[in-house]
């Protein structure tokens, strides 16, 4: 095991951290996301004054943005070994068919029901993980695999539980959640801020455990490894069939919670959960600077590369742009920020250059 | 290793978890704020708005769709006609409800205080309605009423869907004389208004007492034309000898089994839904048996008329949270010059039924 723990070193302290330390601040990618989110932020606040609204903007902005942020980490547990999770929206759905169950039929409360749903998306998440690591299928068929047979299962049996297709039994505080922000949490005399959701604590804790995972436990630097070289990590001992079955599974738990988060905003626990969860689970981890190939993580990014579309979107859509027009406009911000964010990373190393 | 991320995050969050937090209980959220009391007095016919010009009016449909185009002309109409501050007709939604909550937000952030809206989600929209209520919006759910018992918003103006689809079922009975197989095309399985429909095609089906039977029902065939399409060529493929009658309950399917039907010469006889020049011409050529048309336009006209009587205070709901239907057409070959003098009849009716239901003063 000592070998692990060395390699382990070798690759976390050499070649990536002497990178970072050549580059200077102003091209780092998160600083530049941040930058730009605040930007654009300040932008369609001069615009249109009414983005700075706590309760009609900013308060469902946030909880859209901790909603989604929860829905990319999911992503980026198994982009750490350098896989796919094509099923993270359906894999939402079924914890939530789960967590539907166990409320309408069992009367479980809020946090039990969530407690059951967060264990269902493991285990969903977990075989999804033992199939790929038993059969050696690439990640990205086996996964596309299950979204089709949990595409067919779902509906068969919400059709065959529920009248309209979904589970409308709210358990006591699923209404007060949605609402709440963090004004009705109070520390003696001193409250919150009215425009953040509780609900965004609910990603606050997701990103404190998977950072934690990800910089300070053995899991984590493992699971980096095997997505940096699953052969150096085998030779180095890592049981990499363990490393990815645990990858899977925090991606199903994870898919869970964002499911339960998009059930508490919108109100109700039905089929259609997560239908829209694929895309944003790939644009906020890899704008954020998440490598596609595996072997490097960024939480903070996954953040601000959500936080960057949302808050476009929200800016958008009170300039008031037709929907012929928003998609476009969209897509277009999004080329612009990650073009500035590569002539950054060239003007950095260009600089580097000229230095040596 | 690469990892971006700072302990402070996980400090924040213990503190902001342990630090002995407590809830408080304000007891003021989910509220409803029903408007001024007005003195009673009920009228027989319709009411005269007295002052739109504070009224915004926000007509929200689900997302792009065909059926929602005459709302956007009626949001004009509403706004010249009532006088009304503004009228926006907002289809961004993209059939999330998620995307649909931020739509109406940003409206209401921009000074929007009347709300028309196609709910995306019937199980879910009695949340969004709630929110805007106790925000002090006058809100009418309109094309479609949330699932269950409970209507949150000040009233449901909508085709009672599962009326429409039995009404569309029983012209496919009579279209093929009474006797043989049909099959119903329809859209989104998991939306409990497709429940709805499936329910109504299934009690004209058994009313004929086994004279007619029905094929297994065609679902989520109305996100594209070409998903429609392809189902109704899979379907004339397999079994267009058997099926005597096609009824469609969503607009794709209506428009593929019309044109899918005419290219394959099969005796068929195809029910369709809505009024497109599609349907329509398919109903004076005889390809298309009958088409059952909905009340888009008395929707947006009448619900705007509501939802300014109630965001001015002239008026408020005698019970709030009434559904009314907004009315099916049958339209064949004998009325289809003359069916919108039915539906405008009925606009009228609607104002006139609405009334009673109002408190003004």
């Amino acid at each position: 095991m000592s070998v692990s723990s060395t390699a382990t070193e070798a690759l976390q302290e050499d070649a990536p951290v002497a990178a970072l330390r050549r580059t200077p601040w102003w091209a780092n990618q998160r600083i530049g996301l941040l930058i730009l989110v605040v930007l654009l932020s300040a932008l369609f606040g001069v615009l249109r004054p009414a983005f700075f609204n706590q309760q009609l903007v900013v308060f469902p902005l946030l909880r859209d943005i901790a909603m989604f942020t929860v829905v990319g980490l999911a992503q980026l547990s198994v982009l750490s070994i350098g896989h796919m999770n094509l099923a993270v929206g359906r894999m939402a759905a079924f914890s939530m068919m789960i967590t539907g169950i166990s409320y309408d039929l069992w009367h479980f409360t809020l946090y039990s029901g969530l407690l059951v749903g967060l264990i269902a998306g493991t285990a969903i998440g977990a075989l999804a993980g033992w199939v790929i690591a038993r059969t050696g299928v690439n990640s990205f068929v086996v996964t596309l695999a299950l979204d089709f047979l949990l595409l067919g299962l779902i509906p068969l049996v919400y059709t065959a539980l529920t009248d309209n297709a979904a589970f409308v039994t709210k358990p006591p505080g699923m209404r007060e959640l949605r609402n709440y922000s963090l004004a009705d949490i109070c520390v003696g005399n001193v409250c919150g801020s009215p425009a953040v959701p509780q609900l965004a604590i609910f990603a606050v804790v997701a990103m404190a455990v998977v950072g934690w995972i990800f910089t300070r436990t053995r899991l984590g630097r493992e699971l980096l490894m095997t997505g940096s070289s699953v052969r150096a990590a085998e030779l180095s001992g890592i049981p990499t069939a363990r490393r990815v079955i645990v990858a899977h599974a925090m991606s199903g738990c994870l898919a869970a919670l964002a499911g339960f988060m998009l059930a508490i905003s919108t109100g109700s626990i039905k089929a259609t959960i997560g239908a829209e969860f694929m895309l944003p689970s790939f644009l906020g981890p890899i704008l954020g600077g998440t490598l596609l190939a595996g072997g490097f993580v960024s939480i903070w990014g996954t953040l601000l590369g959500t936080a960057l579309t949302t808050v476009i979107r929200k800016g958008l859509d009170l300039l008031g742009v037709g929907l012929e027009s928003l998609n476009i406009y969209l897509g277009l911000i999004l080329l612009v920020a990650l073009s500035t964010d590569r002539i950054r990373t060239v003007l950095s190393e260009r600089q580097g250059v000229r230095r040596r | 290793m690469n990892v971006t991320f700072r302990r402070t995050a996980v400090c924040l969050a213990t503190v902001a978890l342990v630090a002995g937090c407590t809830t408080k209980n304000t007891g003021d959220s989910g509220g409803t704020s029903t408007g001024d009391d007005a003195s009673t007095s009920t009228s027989s016919g319709p009411v005269t708005l007295k002052d739109g010009s504070k009224v915004k009016l926000a007509l929200i449909p689900g997302g792009a769709h065909p059926y929602f185009q005459p709302w956007k002309s009626t949001g004009q109409q509403d706004k010249t006609e009532f006088k009304l501050g503004d009228v926006t007709f907002n289809e961004t939604s993209e059939w999330d409800q998620g995307k649909q909550n931020n739509v109406i937000n940003s409206l209401a952030a921009q000074g929007y205080n009347a709300f028309g809206i196609f709910g995306v989600s019937p199980t879910d929209i009695n949340s969004t309605f709630e929110d805007l209520k106790a925000k002090g919006f006058a809100v009418g759910s309109l094309a479609s009423c949330p699932a269950g018992n409970a209507n949150s918003a000040d009233f449901c103006l909508s085709t009672d869907v599962e009326t429409a689809a039995y009404k569309a079922a029983k012209a496919t009975i009579a279209a093929i004389g009474g006797q043989g197989t049909i099959v119903h095309l329809t859209g989104n399985n998991v939306d409990s208004n497709t429940q709805r429909r499936i329910a109504g095609v299934k009690k004209a089906v058994a009313e004929t007492g086994g004279k007619v039977t029905e094929l297994p029902v065609i679902t989520d065939i109305d996100t594209d034309l070409s998903t429609a399409q392809k189902a109704v060529a899979d379907l004339l493929a397999s079994k267009g000898k058997d099926i005597k009658g096609i009824v469609t309950t969503a607009y794709n399917p209506a428009v593929a089994a019309a044109d899918g039907v005419a290219g394959s010469k099969l005796p068929i006889k195809v029910v369709a839904i809505d009024d497109d020049a599609k349907i329509l011409a398919g109903i004076k050529s005889g390809g298309v048996a009958a088409t059952v048309t909905q009340n888009p336009v008395g929707q947006a006209y009448v619900g705007a008329w509501l939802l300014a009587l109630l965001q001015s205070k002239q008026c408020t709901m005698k019970d709030p949270g009434v559904i009314v239907d907004s009315g099916s057409f049958v339209v064949t070959k004998a009325n289809v010059d003359t069916y919108d003098q039915e539906r405008q009849a009925k606009t009228k009716e609607l104002q006139t039924e609405f009334a009673s239901h109002l408190s003004c003063q």
